[in-house]
């Protein structure tokens, strides 16, 4: 009998304090979310009411085109798109490529190369920014898609991660594909390449989550407001919150979403890849 | 056929080259150069404007940095915010993780997942912003810890004082990373063999001593590397304290290592000076991932 009512109590704390916590980490996102619909008085109203009334759509508006009426937002938005899914794109083929190189073909210095790209990861962004905007501006590359992507079109972790997992891929399948007269780049592409299903979600998500959540390069590499992106918008708006808290919400909600629909589509290979240590430029 | 043998290993080997050489390339120009080149510009006098070449200093960059009270205000500001951050997220992450392990439904534990993991997903900028407004004197950052406390109508300050505006970042950070914690030390109290509870349940042992005797133990690498893993990540803090600060909170509590870079390199134009404090940063890191490479050779759980 004594038993049975300690485990009920533990079982009870265990489980206010997983509610707790649930209610703290998702308030923050519904306060995100209903904030977007109400004026700047009902934001602050206290208490906070969590049901938008009269829900009050003009933030949207205001996010969109601006305060300026100048729809400079669409452009941002755009740009940040572009840019992450470009940069997915190049780390999964290049990060691939490279990973299969050193997981499949022996040559010297196979090994010296596989420890200089890891050691890569050990140089933190936030370490090499100041000479890589001076790279940058040396390549004339200050302002533009070319310099917003180019120094992100691979990382060292995709480049690792794609080479674990290669190395366990069966080098008959290989061999096989060479005698029936597959070159290396058709056997890489057809044979290669789409067996790295898992690691090409995980990896291609990463990356995209990288850019699409980049604040610092953007704000050394781009100057002019159409080359900005959502990160750098949302900034702006932090400077004149005081009067428009409401649109600084929609701007948020806006920015989130595309990040919401890929989580709710493949949330298994966000929570897969965290399991792992993540990309030096996260 | 000895010929043939040797012809083949070459083909291999231009392959390999092949495939793996644009990448050298591209990590020596974005990766090596720039960390080579923030050495040797540290030793300079480096300004962007200025038209006279840069002059040489030696170390007279890193002597000023470390005589100066703004530097070491940003070493204390970073250290203080690695600490109060990694120490609350790895306690509290542990403690939910081993919560859910003790689920018995996987679709319940499976939920609980992927809510914490929620605030991971949206970008640290969106995270900064939700706060910087929820912070308000009036906001709900007020309104829950009044109503925690029963002390209605305090303004704590989340934004204007100094030791507030610090532990703000803390919170939002917290927040936004607790999730991904978890996910960690599931994945690492997974690993665990049920076995050994069961071994130890026969023996007679209570949960309350199965964490403290098996869990826990057999738990230290993970929680090691998490928690280097935690470090890390707080040590190069960017975006909440600019946010924050561009929101007007004060900067002097959070300015980070980071944002002083920024400041001192980019709004400044001080390039030299700048690039002795991110040698500064590197060095901090390059110790924490070397700690964490000995720590995962050295304590390897074999089950």
């Amino acid at each position: 009998m004594m038993r049975f009512k300690r485990f009920s109590l533990s079982t009870v704390l265990i489980w206010a304090a997983l509610l707790l916590v649930l209610v703290f980490t998702l308030a923050p996102l519904l306060f995100m979310l209903t904030s977007s619909f109400m004026t700047s008085r009902q934001i602050v109203r206290m208490p906070y009411s969590w049901i938008p009334d009269p829900l009050y759509s003009a933030n949207y508006l205001k996010a969109l085109a601006g305060n300026d009426g100048s729809w400079i937002f669409l452009r941002n938005l755009f740009n940040s798109l572009f840019v992450s899914i470009t940069v997915a794109i190049t780390t999964v083929l290049i990060a691939s490529i490279t990973g299969y190189g050193i997981a499949k073909f022996n040559f010297r210095g196979r090994n010296f190369i596989f420890m200089l790209i890891m050691a890569t990861m050990m140089i933190p962004f936030e370490a090499i920014m100041i000479p890589l905007y001076m790279v940058a501006t040396g390549l004339k590359m200050q302002d533009s898609y070319a310099g917003l992507i180019i120094p992100f079109l691979v990382s060292a972790f995709g480049v690792f991660q794609m080479r674990q997992y290669l190395t366990t891929f069966p080098s008959e399948y290989l061999d096989a594909s060479r005698v029936d007269g597959l070159g290396e780049f058709g056997i890489f592409w057809r044979i290669v390449f789409p067996n790295c299903a898992p690691v090409i979600a995980t990896l291609g998500i990463l990356s995209f989550r990288g850019q699409w959540d980049n604040l610092l390069w953007p704000l050394l590499v781009t100057q002019t407001e159409k080359m900005k992106t959502i990160p750098l918008y949302i900034s702006k708006f932090a400077e004149e919150k005081l009067t428009d808290e409401g649109a600084m919400m929609a701007v948020a909600v806006i920015a989130s979403l595309p990040m919401f629909i890929l989580f709710g589509a493949l949330s298994k290979y966000f929570i897969g890849g965290s399991a792992v240590y993540e990309s030096r430029k996260g | 056929m000895k010929r043939k043998y040797i012809g083949i290993e070459r083909k291999e080997a231009r392959w390999g080259f092949a495939f793996t050489v644009p990448a050298i390339l591209f990590f020596s120009l974005f990766s090596f150069y720039p960390i080579l080149n923030a050495l040797y510009t540290s030793m300079f006098d480096k300004r962007v404007l200025s038209l006279a070449a840069p002059k040489f200093m030696g170390f007279g960059n890193y002597s000023y940095i470390f005589t100066s009270p703004d530097f070491w205000n940003s070493i204390r500001a970073t250290f203080v915010f690695t600490l109060g951050t990694f120490l609350p997220i790895v306690i509290f992450s542990l403690m939910l993780a081993v919560f859910m392990v003790n689920l018995k439904s996987n679709k319940v534990r499976g939920f609980f997942q992927i809510a914490y993991y929620t605030p991971a997903v949206i970008s640290s900028v969106v995270a900064a912003a939700i706060w910087l407004i929820m912070f308000d004197p009036r906001g709900l950052g007020n309104q829950w810890l009044n109503a925690l406390l029963r002390t209605p109508g305090v303004d704590r300050k989340w934004l204007a004082d100094a030791t507030m505006v610090q532990v703000s970042t803390m919170v939002v950070y917290f927040w936004k990373y607790i999730g991904y914690f978890v996910v960690l030390f599931i994945t690492g109290l997974s690993a665990i063999p049920p076995a050994i509870y069961e071994a130890a349940t026969i023996d007679g042992s209570s949960k309350w001593q199965a964490f403290w005797r098996i869990t826990l133990p057999l738990l230290k690498p993970t929680v090691v590397l998490v928690s280097i893993m935690a470090m890390l990540q707080c040590l190069k803090t960017f975006s909440t304290q600019y946010l924050f600060v561009q929101g007007g909170a004060p900067r002097a509590p959070i300015n980070v290592i980071t944002l002083n870079i920024y400041t001192t390199g980019i709004r400044n134009q001080r390039i030299g000076r700048a690039s002795a404090m991110s040698i500064v940063l590197f060095l901090i890191m390059l110790l924490f991932t070397w700690m964490q490479f000995r720590f995962s050779k050295s304590e390897e759980v074999e089950y």
